[in-house]
């Protein structure tokens, strides 16, 4: 077909309206916000990993859909979060990364989470433990009993990675949300305790949806050379995208012949417990969380949407706890060849989301983008986009193919 | 310091700002060339975020060589990166032979076709911070990298890149 004027351009594509979405749910300042709100506020949120506070009261913190947690693990050895935001005056308590509340900081004591403005204090478990000057300023008006940590749902699970809902009364139990499409990997993520190795972030000008996307779909392994020499073959394209509830999905295994890349070796050596050699599984959580294990590394993006073309994403490489040194720095050279920030794969893959989102900025043109591939769910089926988009339009109450209208369902939408 | 101390001094300063060039221009082989057989390259960073001591990338001079060769085969942001680097002390061993190198290492970013380039071409981005810490040995005057370990402070890296930094 020749080149399309605006109107040809612009007419809905000949497919189902479930096999594309409107460009707008990529753009949109007020869907973007419908989702923190609708969706971020109301999901199972894997934030770090156990490993990150290994010992009692080691914190980590991080952000929710504009709010700041912070993640404690107490005397007890419990993970516990918390909205990171004292009582008092609405600081944030923690401002760090990371670290450990044994040492006392120059507003506090040891053991306490203190809040550096006007050093109230809280103890593991969120309690309010100190208010200074309490009874001068607010007599029996208001004492620290009744001034606790606003205390966030919080589970470790899943390989032990730290998991944080805002809600205080999730739909479904961490189990019952994400446990399904973990199956596949289970065994090998939950067997031993395992450690991360590997940290760096990367903020995008792209929607969150967007990365999300490329790791729904392995159609774009046309983009990487490595995984079109070490990867297509019969068995690569034997590969089945399989859809869970709540929008997930995952991607069954096959063996990669890394040895077919100039410079590569095959990685039969090393694996996860219980987990054949040179396997590459794939989950995808809704909405927007990647497990990634190719047999000798395991990789977890998060994403962190900061608007609506906007994006960070933590990537992190975990091992098992108990490898040797040489191992684990098997694992690091295996995980960093293609997932590192100097590796052959992630950058092509962010380059492709940058340019995704500089094409989608708010203020263009609504496009049509294309999630119509039909393969019997084989490896280059957009299945997984198609579920996902369905599960985001009930979310959000909105048809992703256009946004203005109220969701239905994609046999519905076709009807129509 | 003795004149041939100071000289091996002045070695090593050319190497790493040679480097430094060869790197900016992209000629990896010719920056291999001042790099031993048995080259030893890395990059790490420590993570705060995660307490530890994280590599980021490793290789020897025939995987570099290597990777470098299949770069026309993958896609890459071509934005050129440009190095501003100090050589702030060399320390040359006692045989005269060997020195240990720090250098403070800025790289910017020179925009081209990463993001938008009607928009950012021409545009410099701060792309990382860190050293490169040297070995090197030196012999007839001329100094041969045998290890250099780039030592980020930066660990939001955004795309990240191809090159070698």
């Amino acid at each position: 077909m020749p080149a399309r004027n605006r109107k040809q351009w612009m007419t809905d594509p000949q497919l189902p309206r479930g096999d594309w979405v409107d460009s707008r749910v990529y753009s949109d300042p007020e869907i973007y916000e419908e989702e923190l709100e609708k969706i971020f506020k109301k999901v199972w949120i894997p934030l770090c990993h156990e490993s990150e506070l290994p010992e009692p009261y080691d914190f980590r913190t991080a952000t929710i859909a504009h709010e700041p947690v912070i993640m404690t693990r107490g005397p007890d050895n419990a993970v516990r979060a918390f909205l990171n935001v004292c009582p008092h005056r609405g600081m944030m308590i923690e401002r760090r990364p990371s670290g450990s509340f044994l040492e006392g900081q120059p507003s506090g004591n040891p053991k306490r989470m203190t809040c550096m403005f006007h050093a109230w204090q809280f103890d593991m478990k969120g309690n309010c433990v100190y208010i200074s000057r309490e009874k001068e300023g607010y007599q029996d008006r208001i004492c620290k009993e009744g001034q606790g940590l606003r205390r966030l749902r919080c589970e470790v699970g899943m390989g032990g990675f730290v998991w944080v809902c805002l809600d205080d009364q999730p739909e479904h139990s961490l189990e019952e949300w994400a446990g399904k499409p973990f199956e596949c990997i289970r065994e090998a993520i939950d067997t031993e305790p395992l450690e991360v190795f590997h940290y760096h972030k990367a903020i995008i000008g792209t929607n969150y949806k967007l990365w999300h996307d490329t790791n729904s779909e392995f159609y774009h392994d046309y983009m990487h050379y490595h995984n079109r020499v070490t990867g297509f073959n019969d068995e690569y394209f034997a590969r089945k995208n399989i859809a869970f509830d709540h929008g997930h999905v995952n991607v069954s295994s096959f063996e990669v012949k890394y040895e077919e890349y100039e410079g590569f070796e095959s990685r039969e050596e090393l694996s996860f417990p219980k987990f054949p050699p040179n396997q590459w599984y794939m989950v995808d959580l809704f909405p927007g969380m990647n497990f990634n294990l190719r047999g000798s590394a395991f990789r977890c993006d998060i994403v962190t949407p900061l608007g609506p073309n906007e994006v960070m994403i933590e990537f992190r490489g975990l091992g098992v706890k108990s490898d040797t040194p040489e191992q684990r720095r098997t694992r690091i050279d295996h995980h960093n060849s293609i997932w590192g920030p100097f590796g052959r794969n992630l950058h092509e893959d962010l380059i492709g989301v940058a340019g995704q989102g500089t094409a989608m900025r708010p203020g263009t043109e609504p496009r049509r983008i294309l999630h119509g591939r039909h393969e019997d769910n084989y490896i280059h089926d957009e299945v997984g986009m198609r579920h996902y988009y369905d599960e985001w339009g009930k979310w959000v109450n909105r048809l992703p193919s256009d946004p203005t209208q109220a969701y239905k369902s994609p046999a519905a939408a076709a009807a129509e | 310091m003795s004149a041939n101390g100071a000289a091996t001094v002045e070695a090593v300063k050319d190497a790493i700002y040679r480097s430094c060039l060869l790197l900016d221009d992209e000629k990896w082989e010719e920056w291999l060339s001042l790099c031993d057989d048995g080259f030893q390259y890395s990059i790490k960073a420590f993570s705060p975020e995660i307490n530890y001591d994280m590599i980021y990338f490793s290789a020897d001079r025939n995987h570099l060589s290597t990777m470098t060769e299949q770069l026309p085969k993958h896609n890459t942001d071509h934005s050129p990166l440009k190095r501003h680097s100090v050589v702030y002390t060399v320390d040359v061993g006692e045989d005269g032979k060997t020195a240990t190198a720090v250098t403070s290492l800025v790289v910017y970013q020179n925009m081209l076709d990463g993001i938008n380039s009607h928009l950012d071409s021409g545009e410099n981005h701060l792309f990382l911070v860190g050293r490169y810490v040297d070995k090197l040995k030196v012999d007839n005057g001329r100094a041969t990298f045998l290890e250099r370990e780039v030592r980020l402070e930066t660990r939001r890296l955004d795309k990240g890149s191809h090159w070698p930094i």
